[in-house]
């Protein structure tokens, strides 16, 4: 495999494009620094990009997010890596970092790919849509989902049999299989770090039954099914098509839990379930809708009020632990859970169980540096060394931290933090 | 020539295409004179699209651009950059609302939802018709700010922008910076004083240059509007000065009459109208209290750096862009709610903060020492449609971190949280934690039945029906209740009414949009951080701070802005020169010129602000207000009232 | 003069950029429903009405016209809540010349979060609309 290096610096290096990378990103532009923008995924967008609507005010999210993406993809200021990854981040001097960026090859031309999807319709492998989270399939050549940005075929090399029939269906031949990995080295003067979060592995609780039971899903999962681009344009239970009508949210799962290693509360949680509850509730009128929850934490700006409605529009909620899901003969789930108003052990029946995983640190991104460490907090989060005067300060001068890399929070958070953080980077540069 | 119109309308993913029939839509409009082509789209503001829309825009030599879509106050912007990019003037672009005024609002009628979408479309069609190239105004920006209030908030923001070499005046109210925090004692996370946070931020800015503090004083007045703000400033005397040290001070405070409560210590003691140099109280300079002072004279015998004769000092100051910091004030329970102020057992949490800082080995309060402590969570929040409906976010890590502390510092305490649902969120959840291992004893309340403080023989009770034991009905002795009060807006709203910034429905000062402009405010050059907005802790904040002082930044950094050409214009064959726009007009931007020999009204286009308050009141109709003319409004209802 | 069969009256209102439309943006966003037929013209301040516009919606078929108004929290001054009361009165005086009811002019401030006063006010002056062209009838 041949290399090119090249050496090439910006004012600033934003690692990771979700929604706090983009707006810190933003920040420095518009006020005339250079950023090079690297993230590993396809799209810009991270997660919220791919959610329904958000809460509390039930706004789109793709109606917020794609203008703001496509804001950010065009400032001349900001240069972005898609399937890109940063690494051996390392501080020589003062206002002086060097990081090595690795670009997979997306074996595409972006610039000439129209997105007109005839290569995903040549494409004779199909495999599981991550971007559907699994909910669907998608081919080997193919767009990662309708508002990505750049919206421009990829190729799944891992999954591609190099039939060549995408190549052959390209209109205007942007599709390139010579495309190699890119290694080069750049120099930066401050950098930060927005690397965001994962989600907490439903498997990890076996007693819940995800991935045994079909009608066990992820709030993620469900997220899809109600998105605007959502897969089956309808809302279903994946075991038999059914339009589920009593269905069950179990709040905590994989957070509060020091079993599973995380003490720690997700704060987003909460929220979104009782957003989906409520975008449930308007789409099938019918349907009962439970969520069983130890506390409900609706403490920003308009979520009391938030979930005070969701009451009000019949969403069911029961203060109870659920200790355990089995699965009935016809596909339903028998949840067993302690009703702690009432201090004893109880059953309920349920067609659908979505399952509210909670906010786990992205554990990629302490091996961004070499030489200087970067410290983590003891849940594995980016170490905040002034937590309450200096929220965005990390253990590495000239290195600030935005949104969730720092812990769980929402979208308003996420965005202040990531003003905050290029507040911090400005001032830096103009030291 | 006539226009070259393009239309297009959104599905905005089923938010509008679901109660309204978008294609439709377009064939009502699609032959409508000048639409050249129309079209309807998934998402109008995504990044393919725009790109057509740029390419239309070029290939078909397009003059004008419609979009049908969500509210223009989220994507105005969007679209404009669009026609921009396509190199067409972008006040050749005109904006129908049709999600938040057709397809959500009758999201009950999908017929009548239609129908109003297409008369909408058609009126922004007439509008575009008739819509002409115009060129912003530019505007000098001055490289200063205002910020209003010296909390950690209006500090942090004051530091960063000293840091982006941005003139700074930082305007405080009391005679002291620091704000709420400087009145706390130690603070989750980091165990952090109030008083060592604020002293280091003090001691950041107080050597620097260019930044200027006021304390004491407030803004009064204001004119002017982004990019030259022009705000008068009242400072009420110290009467004291900075020659006065602690010795000479404490010789005045000894003769010094006058005794109040002390609000630093939310008036669990008290303080002379002469006062000073308290940890955390800066400058370290005294100060007298004037709503209290009597001028009786005595503390001027004492000290010759003492002069009550001073006079309040007006100052007037120019800035590009205006921080609010206010922050909020603690909720002050109602007499009798709770026992307080009724009960001698019953203090807020501000005022327990304040106790256990002032508590040496044992915790007094009232000459008794307390052991059993019980708190009483979401007073006033949490309260329903009847009062504060909101949560205030800080509360309970505020007072378990409070409780545990005590427990930690003094023997013998026993604490008991009646609360209503524990709200540590995120990495709080751990200092919950700590609580119950600590073997702190937590009480839930249901909702329709909260928790009851009753008295007899001075003996204080908490009663409850507690949930998390079936229901039981529980009661517990206590020497002390701490009634965990939220945070509510500032109740002297003098100087947001002055700026006229709008409220929530929570009265916090609202942001624009909570997610895409979270720190600005419907006045341009305004912004908001910290707890004036909503409810927060210290480090939230502090990003919200930050987060403005960057919005305010990119406001003034590149010495200009660009104004909307929204202006006024003058008919001059039509004006007769009688004075009447020029009274109406609250900006004084119209004077009398001439045109030829004949006097007219001119308008000074950098002065108006295009409100349009002059246009009704000319007898002769000669002044329209651009974008907005006779014509163009007239064409819109022609447009309105055809039938489909 | 509205149809008797009509459900809904027609209704032209006039609000503002930064004040009252931010509410109607609300009650959109709150799904609080209205009558189809309400539309509604953007202006940045009330006070720049002039009455030869509620005139003109009137001869061309509007049952009624209302100024959502800026009131005190108006952005260009306190002069607004005077000035816009001035070109009511003004409207009233060419309405009574073309008798036309006075009531068919309604005005009321609107905060930027006064939704459902809005809608509440929208309602009440529909119902007002359509009950008199049906006694007219």
């Amino acid at each position: 495999m041949s290399s090119t290096k090249n050496s090439v610096s910006y004012d600033a290096l934003v690692v990771g494009a979700g929604i706090a990378g983009g707006e810190a990103a933003l920040n420095l532009a518009v006020n005339g620094f250079k950023v090079l923008l690297v993230e590993k995924d396809l799209s810009v967008g991270g997660n919220m990009i791919k959610l329904s609507k958000v809460f509390p005010t039930l706004d789109c999210s793709a109606c917020i997010t794609t203008p703001k993406v496509s804001e950010i993809s065009r400032h001349p200021n900001i240069t972005i890596f898609t399937g890109s990854e940063a690494s051996n981040i390392r501080r020589v001097a003062d206002n002086h970092f060097v990081a090595n960026i690795t670009r997979q090859p997306r074996y595409v031309r972006v610039e000439d790919c129209t997105a007109c999807q005839l290569c995903e319709k040549a494409c004779p492998v199909s495999v599981r849509d991550q971007y559907q989270f699994g909910l669907i399939g998608r081919k080997a050549a193919y767009i990662p989902f309708s508002i990505a940005s750049p919206k421009a075929a990829a190729i799944d090399i891992e999954n591609c049999t190099l039939c060549g029939a995408c190549e052959r269906a390209c209109p205007t031949n942007c599709i390139d299989f010579t495309q190699e990995v890119e290694h080069l080295e750049m120099q930066f003067k401050t950098v930060i770090l927005a690397t965001g979060f994962e989600m907490f592995d439903a498997n990890r609780i076996p007693r819940y039954g995800f991935g045994k039971y079909k009608n066990v899903l992820t709030s993620l999962q469900m997220e899809r099914e109600i998105a605007p681009t959502r897969p089956f344009n309808t809302i279903l239970r994946p075991s038999d098509g059914k339009v589920p009508d009593k269905i069950a949210y179990v709040l905590c799962v994989g957070s509060r839990d020091a079993s599973v290693g995380n003490p720690i509360c997700s704060q987003i949680c909460c929220m979104y379930s009782i957003k989906q509850s409520q975008l449930l509730m308007g789409a099938l009128p019918m349907a009962d809708v439970t969520i069983y929850y130890i506390n409900i934490r609706a403490f920003g700006k308009g979520f009391e009020d938030f979930y005070q409605q969701a009451k009000g529009m019949g969403v069911n909620f029961v203060k109870g632990k659920v200790g355990s899901i089995s699965e009935t003969e016809n596909g339903n789930l028998m949840l067993r859970y302690e009703d702690i108003n009432e201090g004893i052990v109880k059953e309920e029946e349920h067609d659908m169980v979505i399952l509210s995983v909670g906010v786990l640190p992205n554990e990629g991104t302490t091996s961004l540096f070499s030489e200087e460490q970067l410290m983590l907090d003891p849940y594995r989060f980016v170490h905040q060394t002034d937590g309450l005067a200096n929220p965005s300060h990390t253990s590495i001068d000239g290195v600030f931290v935005a949104g969730t890399a720092t812990g769980p929070m929402d979208i308003p958070d996420a965005i202040l933090s990531a003003g905050s953080a290029s507040s911090e980077a400005i001032s830096y540069l103009l030291k | 020539m006539d226009k070259r119109l393009g239309v297009y309308i959104c599905h905005c993913g089923g938010n509008i295409s679901d109660y309204v029939d978008v294609e439709k839509v377009r064939e009502a409009i699609e032959n409508d004179g000048c639409v050249l082509m129309s079209k309807t789209t998934q998402f109008a503001c995504s990044d393919s699209n725009q790109k057509e829309m740029v390419l239309d825009i070029q290939e078909q030599n397009l003059s004008g651009i419609v979009v049908a879509s969500c509210s223009p106050k989220l994507h105005l912007n969007t679209f404009r950059q669009v026609s921009e990019r396509a190199d067409l003037n972008k006040y050749n672009y005109v904006h129908a609302n049709i999600r938040e005024q057709a397809s959500w609002a009758h999201s009950d009628d999908k017929k009548g939802a239609t129908e109003k979408t297409i008369l909408l479309v058609k009126a922004a069609i007439a509008k575009a018709r008739l819509a002409e190239s115009l060129t912003p105004n530019k505007i000098m920006a001055i490289n200063a700010v205002a910020v209003i209030g010296g909390g950690v908030a209006g500090l942090k923001a004051a530091i960063s922008l000293s840091d982006k070499n941005t003139q700074v005046v930082l305007i405080e109210r009391e005679p002291f910076i620091g704000g709420r925090v400087g009145q706390w004692g130690e603070m989750f996370t980091t165990n952090q004083t109030g008083n060592e946070l604020i002293s280091s931020l003090y001691a950041q800015l107080v050597t620097r240059k260019n930044v200027q503090i006021y304390t004491n004083s407030e803004v009064v007045s204001y004119s002017g509007s982004i990019g030259d703000f022009s705000l008068k400033i009242e400072t009420t005397p110290r009467y004291i000065s900075q020659d006065c040290d602690a010795k000479e001070l404490q010789k005045a405070m000894d003769v010094c009459p006058v005794v109040v409560p002390d609000p630093f210590t939310f008036g669990i003691t008290n303080r002379k109208a002469i006062y000073g140099f308290a940890a955390s109280q800066y400058p370290k300079q005294a100060t007298i209290d004037d709503a209290a002072c009597t001028h009786c004279g005595a503390c001027e015998k004492v000290s010759k750096n003492i002069d009550l004769s001073l006079q309040k000092e007006m100052v007037e100051l120019h800035v590009g862009s205006v921080l609010m910091a206010t922050g909020f004030d603690p909720y002050t329970p109602e007499n009798g709610e709770f026992g307080y102020a009724e009960n001698e057992s019953v203090i807020t949490l501000p005022q327990f903060k304040k106790l256990i800082d002032n508590s040496e080995s044992k915790l007094i309060y009232k000459g008794k020492e307390i052991k059993n402590i019980a708190y009483i969570y979401c007073v006033g929040s949490r309260q329903g449609d009847e009062g504060n409906s909101y949560c205030s976010r800080y509360c309970c890590t505020s007072t378990i971190h409070s409780a545990i502390i005590a427990k930690k510092k003094f023997k013998n305490i026993h604490n008991f949280h009646f609360n209503r649902g524990i709200r540590t969120y995120g990495k709080q959840e751990v200092l919950y934690a700590e609580s119950l291992k600590l073997g702190d004893l937590y009480l839930q309340a249901t909702d329709d039945s909260p928790a009851e403080v009753y008295s007899e023989n001075g003996r204080t009770w908490v009663k409850v029906n507690d949930i998390l034991t079936e229901s039981k009905e529980m009661q517990v002795e206590v020497d002390l209740v701490v009634l965990v009060t939220g945070m509510v807006p500032r109740s002297d709203k003098k100087v947001s009414t002055l700026f006229k910034l709008p409220k929530g429905r929570d009265r916090f000062l609202n942001e624009i949009h909570m997610k895409l402009r979270p720190v600005e405010t419907a006045i341009d050059g305004i912004t908001i951080a910290g707890t004036c907005q909503s409810p927060k802790n210290v480090a939230e904040s502090v990003n919200s701070s930050l987060s403005a002082a960057t919005k305010a930044f990119s406001y003034i950094s590149k010495g200009e802005l660009e104004t909307e050409p929204i202006v006024v214009e003058i008919d001059a064959v039509k004006c007769t020169w009688c004075n009447e726009c020029s009274t109406a007009c609250p900006f004084d931007a119209i004077t009398q010129g001439l045109d030829g020999d004949r006097k007219i009204a001119v308008v000074n286009t950098t002065v108006c602000k295009g409100c349009g308050m002059c246009t009704p009141v000319c007898p002769t109709d000669a002044i329209d207000l651009v974008t907005f003319s006779s014509k163009e409004i007239m064409n819109m209802i022609d447009a309105l009232t055809e039938q489909i | 003069m509205a149809d008797i069969s009509k459900k809904s009256a027609k209704i032209l209102v006039f609000s503002t950029e930064k004040i009252s439309d931010p509410a109607i943006d609300m009650a959109g966003l709150l799904k609080l429903h209205y009558p189809p037929t309400v539309y509604t013209i953007t202006i940045p301040c009330s006070s720049g009405i002039k009455p030869s516009w509620i005139m003109y919606a009137y001869e061309k078929g509007f049952d009624g016209v209302f100024i959502a108004a800026d009131g005190s929290d108006c952005v260009f001054g306190e002069s607004c809540t005077e000035k816009t009361g001035a070109l009511v009165g003004k409207t009233h005086i060419l309405m009574q010349e073309k008798q036309i009811e006075p009531a068919r002019l309604r005005m009321a401030a609107m905060c930027s979060v006064c939704s459902e006063s809005f809608v509440k006010q929208i309602k009440s002056f529909n119902e007002y609309l359509l009950k008199s062209s049906n006694t007219e009838k």
